[in-house]
């Protein structure tokens, strides 16, 4: 729910901005480690937007996948859920201390508004 | 009309957490976000180390409640401060909550503040709260997959707290296996296996506590 809140309130600030009065879509782009779960997300932003100027408004929701880099051979490697952070490097076979590159964002990535 | 933004939705969460940050690092007060599922023993990890340390350092908790305000009463019966934050049903403590709660607590001479989150091992992992570090709680009455199953806390914490090993011979937990995950998350995690009811294994999270309280406030331990 905070997370609809933060986006809404973002989205709000963006039209504000730029004298514009309703959202119709917002895209958000989260990390495969972020805690994200969509369809949370999605039933919280549909409640929130309920009898307000932006009520139908779409919410495009995409999962970066991870991102991982080897400390020790300097791989980047990744999967598309968190699996993958319990697999050995695929180039010197080490296990631990990965580094995430990409996996951990929450990213309102674009707008449309009318 | 198409508006590129690029915004992180946690900014506004990660704004207050920096004044919070700002405001504890002036008066040099180490900062632990305590968090774990319901019923690891945080209440009781604290109310140990708020009576075992009562000589040594002034401490305080910020306590995060669903509802009730039983975890600060017990809490505040060791004659530490307390303040209670009550959810009302959210998840998750943010840095609002603590900024404002930072109000109530007389910061002046305090060593550590340790903030109890909401039991919960998702929602509080994503809100910063002004921390110094994530301390991870879990014990044996779990599962020994925890880490695996939650790994973006087992990743950013410090410190691993394994409660509860009072009760090994009645579960088949696995210690081995937990700390081989949790390693493979983050492999400079400290981990302390303890129990708050025997007190084994605590002297190990206190030692630990003394040099993170050193390294925030090296000036003042040097004094004493």
């Amino acid at each position: 729910m905070s997370l609809a809140q933060s986006l809404l309130c973002m989205a709000e600030e963006e039209m504000s901005r730029r004298n514009c009065a309703r959202l119709l879509m917002a895209r958000v782009e989260y990390g495969a480690l972020s805690g994200v779960v969509p369809e949370a997300l999605q039933f919280c932003f549909d409640a929130m937007i309920q009898g307000t100027p932006h009520e139908g408004a779409r919410l495009e929701l995409a999962c970066l996948p991870l991102r991982l880099r080897c400390p020790f051979c300097g791989r980047v490697f990744g999967g598309q859920d968190k699996d993958a952070l319990h697999l050995p490097c695929p180039g010197c076979g080490e296990l631990f201390g990965h580094i995430v590159e990409q996996g951990k964002e929450l990213i309102l990535s674009r707008l449309e508004v009318l | 009309m198409q508006i590129p933004v690029i915004r992180n939705v946690l900014e506004a969460n990660e704004k207050t957490a920096g004044q919070v940050r700002a405001r504890l690092k002036r008066h040099g007060i180490l900062t632990l976000n305590m968090i774990s599922s319901p019923g690891t023993g945080k209440t009781s990890l604290l109310e140990r180390t708020l009576r075992d340390l009562a000589g040594e350092f002034r401490m305080a908790v910020i306590e995060g409640d669903l509802q009730t305000t039983n975890d600060a009463q017990r809490v505040a019966a060791t004659g530490a401060q307390a303040v209670q934050i009550n959810t009302d049903g959210g998840c998750h403590l943010d840095s609002n909550m603590i900024l404002s709660s930072l109000d109530s607590l007389n910061l002046e001479g305090m060593d550590i503040l340790f903030i109890e989150n909401v039991g919960n091992l998702v929602c509080p992992v994503e809100f910063d709260c002004g921390e110094d570090a994530k301390v991870a709680l879990l014990s044996v009455a779990e599962g020994d997959d925890k880490p695996e199953k939650y790994p973006l806390l087992f990743n950013l914490a410090k410190v691993m707290v394994l409660n509860k090993i009072d009760l090994m011979p009645h579960v088949d937990f696995d210690l081995a296996r937990a700390r081989a995950f949790a390693t493979k998350l983050n492999k400079d995690l400290e981990i302390f296996e303890l129990s708050c009811r025997s007190g084994e294994g605590l002297f190990g999270w206190y030692d630990w506590l003394r040099k993170a309280r050193m390294e925030k406030k090296p000036h003042d331990a040097q004094r004493a």
